[in-house]
């Protein structure tokens, strides 16, 4: 009878925390598992849905992505390198080096709840910024392998879903097209920089500087974007025009990314990332503004440079 | 891809060096648009080769005149001339100008996708799927 009211005084003395599990562990866990998937990705957009299916496997933390839908897409990733292919055709490659410092998540999750998906045992988390629910995340209790995700916005709507619908623990080896083999490589450098260190509650992690071109990325634990600096304009025919803080953006979304760019009066900018649509205008807000170079101004650098 | 720009007009006015033209035209090949660029400066430059001289018009280098003209007439001509000039060089000018130097965004997809690569969230959960390359095909 002690013994058991040492175990029950000790149980309600822990600290409600430790009931929680610990989203880098359980992010971690699902990057080290190997695995062959399909997934369906669908987004709601203010441009209206975005869908996708690809197959995915994942090996020894590289991840291979063949999209059925749009069909003759494959991206190769891992460890600081992509390749994009199409048709059997490498299009683009980078090999960066970076530190790959992870960010303080600002994100707790639950103690989770089991459940079953495709005939696995799982178990379902939510990951939320203070009473702000922003993920579902289902893990496999198995693999580790992150079977769905769900993303919100701070409304409670659902941005975009993430869901396996074929599931194989037993993956075939893959080949990764790495570093010597990419087009663009990369290493991380001491930037001096514009770009805040802090981003509407985002880390700058690291920074990296071309000829002309210099980026940061920045992350909250779970979301993430990359901001570009250039000193020239950035191609993007594609998208929406949108007015955000007064400013004059173009804005485009695929399957689990948004896309903006925008002309400054040095060159352009443009981000890339996964943030969800609540948190755009917060983190433009932050960036440097778009600013037109009219059509003197053109010619004088056209005639001048 | 870093397109050509500037690049494009010390090449048609033949101030490169043999082995800066050599990898501009290994570039050309395969940029249908600093071609496309190229083609059309050098429209511009023969059409305005190819204009006819024009003989002055009287009265603005008195000098050439039989008659001596009073100075007093000829300013309204000379200051009409004078910026019918100045709009021609600046129009030229703007034909000629190549357009700003520009890097594609799925150069900058790129190294977005290799940076998210790192991230310890990176897996199923950060997987896209690159329209914007796919439409531009």
């Amino acid at each position: 009878m002690r013994l058991l009211t040492a175990i029950a005084v000790a149980v309600l003395m822990m600290p409600a925390t430790a009931l929680a599990s610990d989203l880098d562990e359980l992010l971690a866990d699902g990057r080290d598992a190997n695995y062959s998937a399909e997934q369906i990705i669908t987004c709601s957009t203010p441009e209206g849905a975005k869908d996708s299916v690809v197959r995915i496997r994942q090996n020894g933390g590289d991840l291979y992505v063949a999209a059925s839908v749009p069909s003759d897409v494959e991206v190769t990733s891992g460890y600081g390198g992509w390749t994009l292919s199409l048709a059997g055709s490498v299009v683009a490659s980078t090999a960066l080096d970076g530190s790959g410092i992870e960010a303080e998540p600002r994100y707790e999750v639950d103690e989770g709840t089991p459940a079953a998906f495709l005939g696995r045992r799982v178990t379902l988390y939510e990951m939320r910024d203070g009473d702000l629910l922003r993920a579902h995340l289902m893990f496999d209790n198995e693999v580790g392998a992150l079977m769905k995700a769900i993303t919100y916005s701070d409304d409670g709507d659902v941005y975009c879903e993430r869901r396996f619908i074929a599931f194989d623990p037993s993956p075939p080896p893959l080949s990764f097209v790495r570093r010597a083999d990419a087009e663009v490589v990369i290493d991380e450098q001491e930037v001096d920089s514009s770009l805040p260190e802090e981003l509407a509650g985002f880390h700058r992690l690291d920074e990296y500087a071309e000829d002309g071109l210099t980026f940061a990325y920045y992350s909250d634990g779970f979301f993430s974007f990359a901001v570009f600096e250039t000193d020239v304009v950035v191609d993007m025919d594609q998208g929406a025009r949108v007015a955000i803080n007064d400013g004059e953006y173009r804005r485009a979304f695929s399957p689990g990314q948004v896309t903006f760019v925008w002309e400054t009066r040095s060159g352009g900018m443009a981000l890339i990332g996964d943030l969800p649509p609540d948190m755009h205008e917060e983190v433009l807000d932050e960036l440097p503004a778009p600013g037109r170079v009219g059509w003197w101004g053109r010619l004088w650098r056209g005639l001048f440079g | 891809m870093r397109h050509a720009g500037e690049n494009i007009s010390a090449y048609l006015d033949g101030e490169m060096r043999a082995d800066e033209v050599r990898r501009f035209l290994e570039h050309l090949a395969g940029c249908g648009r600093c071609s496309a660029e190229v083609t059309a400066l050098q429209g511009v430059r023969s059409a305005v080769r190819s204009l006819p001289m024009i003989e002055l018009p009287r009265g603005l280098v008195p000098e050439a005149d039989s008659v001596p003209t009073p100075l007093r007439r000829n300013r309204g001509l000379i200051a009409a001339v004078a910026a019918a000039v100045v709009a021609a060089v600046i129009g030229i000018a703007a034909l000629v100008t190549p357009p700003p130097e520009s890097i594609s965004l799925e150069d900058l997809n790129s190294r977005f996708g290799a940076r998210v690569s790192l991230d310890p969230a990176f897996g199923p959960a950060k997987v896209v799927v690159p329209e914007i390359v796919e439409s531009g095909r």
